[in-house]
């Protein structure tokens, strides 16, 4: 099998189109769009409304909302074990196990996020037994038999420990199933299994830096504040320790203190586990905080791809430079970029961004530019900067390098 | 029950009393569309008292402004007293109280079934959208919801009873009756069924359940589509929530994620219409007991109308609404009880 | 017919057009419309399928003798005579008037009743909110049917007596509507708007917030006509209704009632006298259910746009 991906990448997104078919026609949601991502590392991805970013990384999990259909493109993940899948082309008994194990998501409205009629710790709960439940089990015996070793030899313990041995060995037992439903009966036989659950539980909210823990596990989601929900959210997606994090504006909806607080446990967060993250907002503050890499969206395109840094030193797509013209600055004047998202429906031809670029060219309106590679690490889909070589079109796979044939001047 | 839960209960109760109020007085107007006389009747517990027209209509008023009247006629009725049926020849509180078993055995077997049913196709429906048995499911749905009672109920009778000579109308089988009224089969609760189950009679066991056979369908047929579409719509509600992607997100597989989620959240609303319809059953079956002979209080009240019996039939109707508003505070409570979002305080 | 949509019509245009194209598309919503047109057109042409006696009232059925036993269909009489010699097929013609009539007339009042009710209370919200409610609420703690038999025992018995009933039980129905619809409405920005340049109450009722609560209250009309045509086909079977004789379904189907079990050899003998009168009924319901229904799910905003 070719290198599909190279050493560092832990993702690949390559040529993805998605389509959404609504009776007012169908929208070109994301066309082409090309991201990779290196492991350990943060990219965020920056973009308006529109411009394809929620869906992209629903898509990553391959939860693309319907009406939206993928009409092409790959995506390519390294799994724990070092096994490289295409995500799009796995069944769904293989992406189950993937999703919340693997690849996880946090979103932007933590109380929706949450099944309102179950307690928070029965959800979080619920995330452990989907994935780690042979774990705990076997935790859960080893404590068991410690138990009867000691003292503790009563009836109660040996019929548990019976149980869990039986649910170890044949895990889609009948009988057991019948038992774990019964009311009175089911709460008695998992006593041992839901305290180690508990435990870790605690354990891991407290980790999230909530401060009453206990208090938490027993409460319903609309009892905490959008703070703890969000707390709660990254609890869940981060309780089977999975490789990478879709991160989905998650603090948009909070208070700006709160905020800067989220943002800085994400951050511990990802130093303590080594989870890279895909961290998607259209705060350009956020990016520049928390990002390595930055990835910008525009109506469904990847413009431009580069290192935090050099991106805000260096913006190249005309898009990009306006949008950090745009954010305001206390002195100076209100800057907007003029003109309109485009529909989707009827895309602009060529370049999707020319009706509001001020360096347009004639080729703009009839030719989408594709990502090129001009300097270490910093690439552009723009044709200010070349983006078609005689027809040959370059590949944004960090492997080869295009040298432009033209420059702008900026 | 939480304390946050018991206040709610209070308070609502508290409530109710303004609705009840508002009910007898709607009730009450409506007598007023009567002249004396005939208003008589509804003060009456004795036949024979009728031919003291005046004196009754001296006694309470029945000339006198209509506040007056009204309390005097709101102390009968809390007493106990609806008047007389001169169709059914007894009070009309106790031609309510000795019919209303009937209509409740109905009633017990058709309600769980209506809703067994239309929460199990609209279930369906909502998860298979758009397919063919989404479409099938709404059809049938439609079809029953169309149907008129007494029609269907007719059709039934000629099918059933009239060719094929089972599932006759009526409760029982005139030797059923007979062993009953005899004494050697005691009635607890006047629900045949159970009472044969009670006494341990197997043959009328049989022939109570042959009786409630095409009432229970008919009911079944018309009903279902209500309960259907509004678990489906309330289905498809939270399908698309962001708590149904998230919990996907997770990893749950489709059928935890349906049964364990969506299905919970979607069965609230579809709660609170079962309890309204199973007051409704309760209170308004009048056209199917009327078809099939069936004698609850449905059949009396339509019985009385016909005989243009007032007290009778704005006896059933001040029943109907009483038993309704009560359904009403039941589901209520209920609801609160279920979705732990619903401030109690 | 091809319904174009263009993004630069005004919304109001466009969503209008919208539902015309989803009513197209769901083929349940059409074989609605076709069976209510061929009602409606032989509600219209009844005179021509059934020419009344001359001088006679329309409505009464013609009666060819006394005889009890109804007659099987035949040539003169196509769909046979009920009990009492009362022609079939001129009675379920004629029936499919009487059942617009009542039908449309209920479903109309009621809706303006609620209309106006329902603005008022919505709109001006407060105490006036509240009485009108407390009142609706009240008419609404009652099972429909059994309301409508207490007042048309008291009204006396008769079609008119039916249609006065079901208006006053039907009318809450249509002003809790409303007044949600106002409610939700009024909390909405652009009313905020048309107040603050000048516009007058009862302007901002009319031209703004009414054609936003149109479109539930349509569907809940079709559907609405259907149980009222059946509920008036209930009271008139009890006898509380049209009088023996007149031409209405649900008398008709009344009529047949001792004749279910046939005779002895052939149970069905007399098929004809239930089964046609009851499937002109369930057709006439189930097409304004079909429709009602259909039209139910395309303006409900949670279905629409998927």
């Amino acid at each position: 099998m070719p290198e599909i991906l190279e050493n560092k990448e832990q993702l690949k997104v390559k040529d993805l189109i998605i389509r959404f078919y609504t009776y007012e026609g169908i929208v070109k949601a994301v066309e082409k769009a090309r991201l990779q991502l290196r492991k350990g590392e943060t990219l965020g991805i920056v973009g308006e409304t529109g411009s394809g970013k929620s869906v992209t990384a629903l898509t990553i999990m391959a939860l693309t909302p319907s009406p939206g259909k993928i009409e092409g493109g790959d995506i390519y993940f390294k799994r724990g074990n070092g096994h490289i899948v295409n995500i799009l082309k796995m069944n769904e008994n293989e992406l189950i196990r993937i999703r919340g194990k693997e690849i996880s998501m946090i979103f932007q409205e933590p109380n929706a996020a949450l099944d309102p009629l179950y307690k928070v710790g029965d959800q979080i709960t619920e995330a452990i037994y989907a994935h780690r439940f042979k774990e705990v089990l076997r935790k859960a015996i080893q404590l068991l038999q410690k138990d009867l070793e000691s003292a503790n030899n009563s009836i109660g313990t040996r019929l548990e420990l019976w149980v869990y041995n039986k649910m170890e060995k044949d895990p889609a037992s009948k009988s057991i199933s019948i038992l774990r439903r019964l009311p009175i009966v089911k709460n008695i036989i998992t006593r041992k299994l839901r305290q180690v659950v508990r435990e870790e539980i605690i354990e891991l909210l407290k980790l999230m830096e909530i401060p009453d823990p206990e208090r938490v596990i027993d409460s319903y989601p609309h009892e905490l504040s959008g703070g703890m929900q969000q707390r709660v959210i990254i609890a869940i997606a981060l309780a089977c320790s999975p490789t990478l994090l879709l991160a989905d504006e998650p603090t948009t909806n909070l208070d700006v203190t709160v905020q800067a607080q989220i943002i800085d446990l994400i951050m511990r967060l990802k130093e303590k586990f080594g989870t890279s993250i895909i961290y998607i907002t259209h705060d350009m503050g956020i990016i520049a905080e928390i990002s390595d890499r930055v990835a910008v969206m525009y109506a469904g395109n990847v413009v431009e791809v580069a290192p935090v840094k050099e991106l805000f030193k260096n913006p190249l797509h005309p898009y990009t430079k306006a949008l950090l013209e745009s954010i305001p600055r206390p002195g100076s004047p209100f800057k907007s970029i003029p003109g309109n998202i485009p529909n989707l429906v009827n895309p602009p031809s060529g370049c999707r961004f020319h009706p509001r670029c001020r360096y347009i060219m004639s080729i703009c309106r009839h030719k989408i530019p594709e990502l090129v590679k001009i300097s270490e690490d910093h690439y552009v889909a723009c044709f200010l900067y070349g983006g078609e070589v005689n027809g040959q079109h370059s590949d944004y796979s960090g492997s080869e390098e295009v040298l432009p044939d033209k420059r702008g001047t900026f | 029950m939480s304390t946050g839960l018991r206040t709610y209960v209070i308070r609502r109760l508290i409530l109710l009393i303004p609705t009840l109020i508002g009910i007898t007085i709607l009730i009450f107007g409506i007598t007023q569309l009567f002249d004396p006389v005939e208003r008589a009747s509804l003060y009456i517990t004795n036949p024979k008292q009728a031919r003291f027209a005046e004196e009754i209509i001296k006694k309470y008023g029945l000339d006198q402004p209509f506040y007056i009247q009204y309390f005097n006629w709101l102390s009968q009725v809390i007493q106990g007293n609806l008047g007389w049926s001169q169709s059914l020849h007894m009070p009309v509180l106790e031609a309510l109280m000795t019919r209303f078993s009937a209509t409740a055995e109905l009633v017990l077997y058709s309600a769980p079934l209506i809703i067994i049913l239309g929460i199990f196709l609209g279930k369906i429906s909502a998860v298979k959208r758009n397919t063919a048995i989404d479409h099938m499911t709404r059809v049938i749905a439609i079809i029953g919801w169309s149907l008129p009672a007494f029609w269907l109920g007719i059709i039934l009778l000629a099918v059933f009873y009239g060719g094929l000579g089972i599932f006759p109308p009526g409760r029982l089988s005139p030797w059923a009756e007979a062993m009953i009224r005899s004494g050697e089969f005691k009635v607890y609760t006047g629900l045949y069924t159970i009472d044969a189950i009670l006494n341990l009679n197997w043959p009328i066991f049989v022939d109570a359940l042959s009786h409630l056979v095409l009432p229970v369908i008919t009911l079944t047929t018309i009903n279902v589509a209500l309960i259907m579409r509004v678990m489906r719509s309330s289905m498809l509600e939270q399908l698309s929530k962001t708590y149904i992607i998230a919990a996907r997100a997770r990893g749950l597989d489709e059928k935890t994620v349906i049964d364990r989620h969506a299905s919970k959240n979607a069965l609230i609303p579809v709660i609170t219409l079962s309890g309204l319809l199973t007051a409704g059953l309760l209170s308004g079956m009048v056209i199917t007991e009327t078809i099939f002979e069936f004698k609850g209080i449905g059949y009396f009240a339509a019985h009385a109308a016909t005989q243009l019996d007032i007290p009778a039939v704005l006896g059933f109707a001040l029943f109907a609404g009483i038993i309704f508003v009560i359904a009403n505070l039941i589901v209520d409570i209920l609801y609160a009880y279920i979705d732990p979002r619903i401030k109690l305080g | 017919m091809k319904i174009k949509l263009n993004v630069e019509d005004s919304p109001r245009i466009k969503e209008l057009k919208f539902t015309l194209k989803r009513i197209k598309e769901t083929p349940l919503s059409l074989v609605g419309l076709a069976i209510i047109i061929l009602f409606t057109i032989i509600a219209i042409a009844a005179p021509v399928l059934a020419p009344p006696r001359f001088g006679r009232d329309p409505y009464i059925i013609p009666r060819y003798g006394y005889f009890p036993e109804p007659q099987p269909p035949s040539p003169e009489h196509p769909f046979g005579t009920t009990e009492g010699q009362y022609d079939l097929y001129y009675g379920v013609i004629w029936g499919t008037r009487t059942a617009y009539r009542i039908g449309i007339l209920v479903v109309s009042v009621s809706a303006l009743i609620g209309i106006i009710i329902g603005s008022l209370a919505g709109y001006y919200k407060g105490i006036i909110d509240e009485v009108l409610m407390r009142l609706t609420d009240i008419i609404l703690a009652f099972p429909g049917l059994i309301l409508a038999m207490a007042l048309v025992v008291a009204f006396g018995p008769g079609l008119n007596s039916i249609t006065l009933a079901l208006i006053l039980v039907g009318w809450p129905t249509y002003a809790r509507l409303i007044r949600g619809e106002f409610l939700r409405i009024t909390s909405e920005d652009f009313v905020e708007a048309a107040k603050a340049i000048g516009c007058s109450d009862f302007r901002v009722i009319v031209k703004h917030i009414l054609p936003n609560a149109i479109f539930p209250l349509l569907v809940v009309a079709s559907l609405d006509i259907g149980a009222i045509v059946i509920t008036a086909a209930a009271l008139s079977f009890l006898g509380l209704g049209a009088p023996e004789g007149y031409a209405d379904w649900g008398q008709l189907i009344a009529l047949s009632r001792n004749w279910i079990t046939g005779t002895a050899d052939n149970p069905f003998a007399y098929w004809h006298t239930y089964t046609i009168p009851g499937l002109f009924l369930f057709f006439f319901v189930m097409g304004w259910n079909l429709l009602g229904d259909a039209l139910r799910d395309i303006l409900d905003p949670m279905i629409r746009r998927r």
